[in-house]
């Protein structure tokens, strides 16, 4: 598992050269913009089951045949196991977050997913689609504003630009919806 | 790569939750002390090459004949050049331990079987032991970097003396 100090390390290392200039000056902005993270990465943790449950009640909405017989959330054991893995998807994205590094999230989760999925006979679009609905409202947490819907639920905290976090985030859902769709 | 962040995911997942308001302090704290080591990391990469050389000078001022074992042919220009290529090689892993904020690099690039190879080459670790001593001792706060930095080079410098010794 890498982080944005350790990611740079090893490429170094790749070419045998000394840390310096350029990339220590990314470093610098990402102590600089430390704070943010940590709050973003909050956001996510704080709204996180409000998150998951959105999701899989949105590709449910959009697809009345997931809960149909035969349907791919059919039966409340299905549908359990449905919100766990989504619980689980977006607990590895905050980790990358966190990290500033994808590694963990490759690694740890990606990594045989679809593999995993198509023996469970998981719908790949649906799913891929629940990531999609998880990427909206966890930026719209990360960035604080998802106030467009009552009931405007918003953290507390210092108001910043935290944009570029969450397209950080948005890259680390994308790579999910790729990996399984 | 074992830094602050990723012993704190680790911790995480292995009890499969999100990151903790303490997993997230403990992060905080570490990003806090940062700019030091950045700043040490910094001033390495800049002047690793005449750190590199007085240390080869200290070394061969207390061995004038290089390390025990050595051919004295070994000595001349050849055994200069690469005890000079070894210390860049230690420099370059402290620099990027102090990035990482944890021993790792060094531990995985360099320490980790050290002591089987110099034994094998039959060279004496004592003479890095000489050429870290010197480092140790000729950094010098503010001249070369805050007292901070310079707390976090030594503290490196400490790491790979206490694993030579």
């Amino acid at each position: 598992m890498l982080d944005a100090f350790s990611r740079k390390a090893i490429s170094a290392d790749s070419s045998g050269g000394f840390i310096g200039g350029a990339e220590l000056s990314q470093l610098k902005a990402f102590i600089a913009d430390g704070n943010k993270r940590l709050d973003a990465v909050n956001a996510i943790t704080s709204n996180a089951s409000c998150v998951v449950a959105d999701s899989v009640a949105g590709i449910c909405c959009e697809n009345t045949g997931l809960t149909a017989p035969n349907g791919g959330v059919y039966t409340n054991r299905k549908m359990a196991a449905c919100l766990r893995d989504s619980e689980i998807l977006l607990r590895y994205v905050s980790y990358a977050v966190l990290a500033g590094d994808a590694s963990v999230l490759q690694d740890r989760a990606l990594n045989g997913l679809r593999e995993t999925f198509g023996a469970l006979g998981v719908p790949t679009g649906s799913a891929a689609r629940a990531v999609a609905i998880m990427k909206a409202s966890a930026c719209a947490h990360i960035t604080n504003s998802n106030d467009t819907t009552p009931p405007k639920r918003k953290m507390a905290v210092t108001q910043g630009d935290c944009s570029g976090l969450a397209g950080e985030a948005a890259s680390y859902f994308d790579m999910v919806i790729s990996a399984i769709s | 790569m074992k830094s602050v962040l990723t012993t704190a995911i680790a911790a995480a997942d292995s009890a499969s939750r999100f990151p903790s308001s303490s997993d997230l302090e403990s992060v905080q704290g570490s990003l806090q002390r940062s700019a030091a080591r950045l700043e040490a990391a910094e001033k390495i990469a800049s002047n690793y090459d005449s750190i590199a050389q007085e240390a080869v000078d200290a070394v061969y001022q207390q061995f004038p004949n290089g390390a025990a074992g050595r051919q004295p042919r070994q000595c001349a220009v050849e055994g200069k050049d690469k005890c000079k290529r070894d210390f860049v090689h230690y420099l370059r892993l402290i620099n990027y331990s102090l990035v990482v904020g944890g021993t790792g690099p060094l531990d995985e690039l360099a320490i980790n079987g050290q002591r089987e190879v110099y034994k094998a080459l039959s060279i004496d670790a004592g003479t890095f032991v000489a050429g870290f001593t010197h480092m140790r001792n000729r950094g010098c706060a503010p001249r070369d970097m805050s007292s901070q930095a310079l707390v976090e080079y030594n503290g490196a410098l400490d790491y790979v003396i206490n694993s030579l010794a």
